[in-house]
Formats: structure tokens, C-alpha cells, sequence
């Protein structure tokens, strides 16, 4: 037996088959049950312990006790902008978003936090400035975002190759005639990062700030990087990576100074610890050989960035913003346990939500006096925008890459110093004239 | 007569999925992004104000944007002449019979049907400064020292070359199968012809394969030109635009400028210059398409 397509039982097919596909969304309603699933979205960690504990062991409890089903999508360091954008711009998404560098350019679409801040600085302490600086906009006197914990940046270094030549990168000139020795001696190269990538652009800063150099000024609203200091703190970074360096600085991510350092090819990078932790875990008798150091010092001071201030947002679509914000408060309450489940790397945004921090950095197994320096990192760390606020106009600097770029321009001999951070200095005017009105 | 019999309802009917399509996913798209350009809108703005062209006038006084400029033509240029170049000597090799044909054309297709995002970042390990094979061979070939590595991504000409290398890598089959197409309907009696006449391999390729092949291959380069013109996936994955911007190209500066900084409006100005360029490549497309039309 044969069948006849005709023209018109195509057509009627084929709008039976249209009409069944898109039915569903058209009879979908719009307005939105509140949900008893709490959905959260974070980085995935450097350090998988804390992965480990968060999913496995701190949701499912907290979920238990609150009575609500609790979802963790984890998402690449990478990929956490670009998410963020697509759930604002849908207007759908997670109840509560984790960033890695606070996220001002979406105050709008957020939920106040000032109620949640208050409430664990009674329970836990003061929110750490470097925190409060960068989560708090005042003209708005909102927190856009709340902090529960934020990470340090300290000097990796291998003690063996510093310990020949007799010296320790205790200032940035030290770094400079160490790292050029080092290479002399055993052709070691230095790893400081010069590419467009998150690790390069705290580095950097901090590098800026012992200069004596600044993004802007106080009040957050006029670049200042166009400065002698600015000039100075290119001119030493160009110097090292001339002397100590190969180009492979350029091509990094934010991963490839920890490689470069855990596979013994280079002698110093500046980090937060997932470097020095992976290397115990993969090679411990290498290990050994590495120590950590607090950031150089430069002419003005010693400073470094925070790596990373993880902070969590909840969005005004949100199904559960109440939930949400109770997660938080109390992830901020278990950070005795968060601290040691991240093995030092999560620092805690409120003074007192960790207790005994030199005792529990004291009792580490595998280098004691080394994370013992972490215990005063919150006075020589700093944050994207210091010393005003970060800002949306700062939050677009950063992620376009302006400082990385600055550096980058002269070290690869494209551009003098000076010029390069008049460049700099332009780019940042453009991008304040369309965010400060 | 049935309404559905009549040609003139029957037509629009038939093309208006198509229609609708293109409206929705290219027409309400552009028209959003030519209303963004023209407004100071942010990421979680709720208020726009009209500003006129300052958008396009920022992004006209930004190095960053005329160096990104001048590389979009790098890389789309460059990597269309190779992918044609080279596609042509694949689709000639695939018109022979040899064993194993069949098995080569399947991976020949690989890096088209793969993932695109997967397939750079395979690139990505490959060319990565520390653990890169392809130096590991190199050295092993004694063509560099252990210490003279390439640094693909460190250095800005060795680093456009990557991103060119990788890109044409993804295009080449795409590019390979349109001229085999191309190649198979040429009668046979034309070539047979050819050899009769004594026309060797260049002078058969020179005077009756290529203008035989022409409409197929403008064909295959337009529609390279677009996709090189307006991908960002390859240059995003291998090295975010670096090392100082060398790789930056339009549609990249438009996403970090608008998605990662959060001025959309300055992203969608960016990603608008790219439009006329697009519009030559499709008026001529059509022209082409039109002249070669069979009536």
C-alpha cells in the first residue's frame, strides 16, 4: 500500500506539530509560585575540600534543619559573569548568586543586604573593611552585596633557590635583583603575571598601592593611575620580567601561575594558597622547598589585593530571598568549620565568625610558620578601587583589563611607561564618564 | 479552489516560519542593539536616556577598540584565505578514490561536527606554555631548545597566528565539503574534454575547474567572512583578547565591554561595526546567489 503526502495534510501536520510544541509556553502562567527549593549558584573552588564540605555536608544539613530542598550549581571562575548577565537579563535564575569580586554595575537588581550585614555583625563582629569597602555603596548606603569570606594573596616563593643567593623577597627591589640572580644561577624564571586575567589584575594592584600609586581617588569619582608612582611600579615590573621572566607571563589564566609554581619550573608567583596546597597534596617532598611570604613592600608600603572577595548577591526576582538571605547569615555562623574545610583559603569577611585564627594557622601540619604570616594579611590587603570604593566604573576597569594592559604595553616595548599609563589613564576617564553622572 | 491551493496564500504561508524565525532571533536582536547603542543603558539599569551616537564616538577614541578593529580584519581575512586555499586542495584530494576515503572524510568533518568550545580548548592545552605537545614535538624534532619554547599565546604576532591556525583548523571541512559539492556537479565531459585537448593539471584547474567553481567558492568564502567576522568562541577560550589586546577583536570587546564591564550600551556600539562590513558580505551573497540562480 502506498500513502500520499498532499500538500494539505502537510500542512495540517505541520501545524498540529507547531502548535504542540509551543502550547506549553503559551498556557505556561506567569505568575510565579514561591518555591520551597533554595537555588544557589558559586564558583568552583580552587580548593576542592571545600566543595567537598559545602555540598555534601553543610547544604544538605542546613536544608534538613530549615526544611527546604537546597540546589548548588557550580560554576567556572570564568563563566560567573557572563551567568550572572544571563539570569538578570532573564530575570530568572538562582536565589542566591556567588561572585568573586563584588558586583556594584548590579545594585539595581538586587536585594539590599544591610539587614543581613547588621545581623551578623551582631553575631559575629565587624565585617572586615576591605569587605565593607568594596560590598557598600555610599551614596546609596546600600550593601549591594554580602561577604562571607574573602581571600588572601601572599608571595609563593621556594626558599631552596632564595635561600642560595642569601636573600628573601621581602620588598619588590629584593624581587627584582633576587629573581635576576636566581635566573643567572640556575636559569629559574620568576612568575608574575602581565595577562588579562583575574589573578594579574589583583597582583598588579597590590604592586600599584606599595608604589604608593591608586586607581582613584578617595571619593571614587576621578582616576588617578596617571601618576609618577604608577610610572615607577611599570618600570620595576618591566625590569623583572625583562631580567626574570619569559613571555609565557602574557599567556596566562588563572591557573597557570599555581602550575608554573607546582611544577617547580618557577621560584616565586603571588597567590592565594590553592598554590602551596595543591603542591603538598601532589609533590610534599617539593613542598618542603616552598614558603610564603606577605606581599613585597614597596617605597610607600607594604599591600597586596585580596585574591578574591567572595560575596553572595540575592536577586530582586529571586523565588526565596528570605531563604536565601538566611543561608548566608548562617554559612557565616559555621565558618569555624567553612575556614578549616577550605584549609585556610576562605578568610572570614566577619572578624569573629572564626575563632583563634593564629591557633588554627599555627596547628597546620604541613607548614605552620608559613600560614602563620595569613594571620595579619587583612592589614597589608586591599581591594579593586581602594582607596574609595569599588565601583561600577571600577568593575568595568577591571574586566576590561586596564591595569594588566597598562603593564603589559610596556613590557612587551609596544609603549613607554609614561605613556602607557596616560593610555590607562584615558581608558578610565572614558568608562567614569559613563558610569558617574 | 481550496484556500490552501491557492499559490499566492500557500507561499507567504510557507515561508513564514522563516520569516518569523529571522525576525525573531537576527531582526528583534538587532533592532535591541541599535536602541542600546543609541542609550546609556547598563547591566540592571531600569532607566535609559537617549545619548545619540556618544557611544560609538567613546569606542571611536578608544586604542583598544581601533586595535581590535584592525585585528578583526586580521583574523577574518587571513584566515579565509587559507581556509579557501586549503579547502580546495582537501575537496581536489577527496574527488580521487584511495583506500581508506571514507574513514579520512569522517575525521576530516570531525572538527566541524565537535563542539567548537571543546575543540579550542583542546587547542588551548595543546598550545599551553608549560605542557604544550606540539613544543614537546618541536624540541623532541630539535627544531627549538628546551629553553627557546614558543610562548603561542605570549608573543602577539605568534599568538594571531594561533588563534588564525585554530580557526581555520574549525572552518576547514565546512569550507572542504561546499567545494567537493562544488567540484563533483562539474560534467564530467568537461574535464574528459580538457584532457583530450592535452590541458595538463594547473592549466586544467586555471582556465576550467576555479571559473566552473567560482559561485561556489564566493559562496564558501562569504559565508567564512561572516563567521569569522562575528566569532568570538576561539579568540575568548585560547586568550581572552591577550597578550595586551593583540588577539582582541570586535565581537570579544563587544562581550567583555558589555556582559563582563556591564555598559551594554558601549558593548552593543562595539558590536555594531561590525554591521556594514556584514551587510557588504550579504548583498553580495545575494548577487551572487541571484546570477547563479538556474531559471
Amino acid at each position: 500500500m502506498t500513502t500520499h503526502l498532499t500538500r494539505r495534510t502537510f500542512l495540517k501536520a505541520a501545524g498540529v506539530a507547531a502548535a504542540a510544541a509551543t502550547g506549553p509556553t503559551i498556557f505556561v502562567p506567569t505568575a510565579r509560585a514561591k518555591s520551597d527549593t533554595l537555588k544557589i549558584a558559586q564558583w568552583t573552588h580552587f580548593v576542592p575540600a571545600f566543595d567537598e564540605w559545602f555540598d555534601k555536608k553543610y547544604v544538605p544539613e542546613w536544608g534538613a534543619r530549615n526544611g527546604v530542598k537546597v540546589t548548588v550549581d557550580h560554576i567556572s571562575v570564568n563563566d560567573l559573569r557572563a551567568r550572572a548577565a544571563a539570569e538578570v537579563s532573564a530575570k530568572k535564575g538562582h536565589d542566591l548568586f556567588g561572585f568573586l569580586d563584588p558586583p556594584p554595575a548590579y545594585e539595581n537588581v538586587v536585594l539590599p543586604m544591610n539587614d543581613a550585614v547588621q545581623e551578623c555583625e551582631k553575631k559575629y563582629g565587624k565585617l572586615v573593611n576591605l569587605a565593607q569597602r568594596a560590598t557598600y555603596n555610599p551614596k546609596s548606603k546600600q550593601y549591594f552585596a554580602l561577604s562571607d569570606n574573602w581571600v588572601p594573596d601572599p608571595l609563593h616563593y621556594r626558599k631552596d633557590a632564595w635561600g642560595e643567593i642569601g636573600m628573601k623577597p621581602d620588598t619588590w627591589e629584593h624581587i627584582r635583583e633576587g629573581s635576576k640572580k636566581i635566573k643567572e644561577k640556575n636559569g629559574m624564571p620568576a612568575g608574575f603575571g602581565i595577562a588579562q586575567e583575574l589573578d594579574t589584575n589583583m597582583m598588579l594592584r597590590g604592586l600599584l598601592w606599595s608604589y604608593g600609586a591608586q586607581e582613584q581617588d578617595e571619593g571614587s569619582t576621578r582616576p588617578m593611575i596617571n601618576s609618577k608612582e604608577t610610572v615607577e611600579a611599570i618600570k620595576l615590573m618591566t625590569a623583572i620580567y625583562k631580567e626574570s621572566m619569559t613571555a609565557e607571563v602574557f599567556t596566562w589564566d588563572p591557573s597557570s601561575n599555581n602550575r608554573f609554581f607546582v611544577s617547580g619550573k618557577g621560584h616565586i608567583i603571588q597567590n592565594a594558597i590553592s598554590a602551596i596546597r595543591t603542591m603538598e597534596k601532589q609533590f610534599p617532598e617539593e613542598a618542603k622547598k616552598a614558603g610564603l611570604m606577605p606581599p613585597a613592600a614597596g617605597p610607600k608600603r607594604r599591600m597586596g589585593s585580596e585574591h578574591l572577595l567572595h560575596c553572595y548577591v540575592v536577586w530582586k526576582f529571586g523565588e526565596n530571598p528570605e531563604m536565601a538571605k538566611k543561608f548566608v547569615v548562617d554559612l557565616i555562623g559555621a565558618y569555624n568549620d567553612a575556614f578549616l574545610a577550605s584549609e585556610f583559603y576562605n578568610f572570614p569577611s566577619f572578624s569573629k565568625s572564626v575563632s583563634d585564627i593564629k591557633g588554627k594557622l599555627a596547628a597546620d601540619k604541613f607548614h605552620p610558620e608559613d600560614y602563620g604570616i595569613l594571620a595579619d594579611a587583612e592589614k597589608w590587603s586591599a581591594y579593586p578601587g581602594y582607596p574609595g570604593h569599588t565601583t561600577a566604573a571600577i568593575d568595568e576597569c577591571f574586566n576590561t583589563f586596564v591595569v594588566p594592559d597598562m603593564f603589559a604595553r610596556v613590557a612587551k616595548g609596544e609603549m613607554s611607561a609614561e605613556d602607557s599609563a596616560k593610555q590607562a589613564e584615558a581608558d578610565m576617564k572614558r568608562v567614569f564618564a559613563k558610569w558617574i553622572k | 479552489m481550496r484556500l490552501l491551493d491557492r499559490e499566492g496564500f500557500l507561499g507567504p504561508v510557507m515561508i513564514l516560519p522563516a520569516v518569523l524565525y529571522v525576525l525573531a532571533l537576527v531582526g528583534v536582536p538587532f533592532c535591541l542593539s541599535l536602541y542600546l547603542a543609541l542609550t546609556d543603558a547598563k547591566i540592571a539599569s531600569s532607566e535609559l536616556s537617549f545619548v545619540g551616537l556618544e557611544n560609538f564616538r567613546s569606542a571611536l577614541a578608544s586604542p583598544t577598540f581601533i586595535k581590535s578593529l584592525g585585528n578583526t580584519f586580521i583574523f577574518t581575512f587571513v584566515s579565509q584565505a587559507l581556509v579557501l586555499v586549503l579547502g580546495k586542495v582537501l575537496a581536489t584530494c577527496l574527488t580521487k578514490d584511495f583506500v581508506g576515503k571514507s574513514v579520512l572524510r569522517f575525521l576530516i568533518l570531525l572538527p566541524w561536527v565537535a563542539p567548537i568550545s571543546l575543540g579550542t580548548i583542546g587547542w588551548k592545552w595543546m598550545l599551553d606554555s608549560l605542557y604544550s605537545p606540539v613544543n614537546w614535538v618541536l624540541q623532541a624534532l630539535h627544531v627549538v631548545g628546551k629553553n627557546t619554547w614558543p610562548m603561542w599565546f605570549g608573543e602577539k604576532d605568534l599568538a594571531m597566528a594561533a588563534v588564525i591556525a585554530v580557526h581555520v583548523w574549525r572552518l576547514l571541512p565546512f569550507s572542504a565539503v561546499i567545494i567537493l559539492a562544488g567540484l563533483t556537479s562539474i560534467p564530467r565531459e568537461i574535464n574528459e574534454a580538457a584532457d583530450v585537448d592535452g590541458a595538463g593539471f594547473w592549466r586544467r584547474e586555471l582556465y576550467v575547474v576555479l571559473p566552473l567553481q567560482r559561485p561556489i567558492l564566493f559562496v564558501a568564502g562569504l559565508f567564512g567572512i561572516i563567521f569569522a567576522f562575528t566569532d568570538m568562541t576561539v579568540i575568548y577560550v585560547l586568550k581572552r583578547g591577550g597578550p595586551a589586546q593583540a588577539t582582541q577583536v570586535l565581537a570579544s570587546l563587544a562581550f567583555f565591554t558589555g556582559i563582563l564591564g556591564g555598559d551594554l550600551a558601549g558593548g552593543a556600539a562595539i558590536s555594531l561595526f561590525l554591521f556594514p562590513v556584514l551587510v557588504v558580505v550579504a548583498v553580495a551573497m545575494l548577487v551572487i546567489a541571484r546570477r547563479t540562480e538556474v531559471t
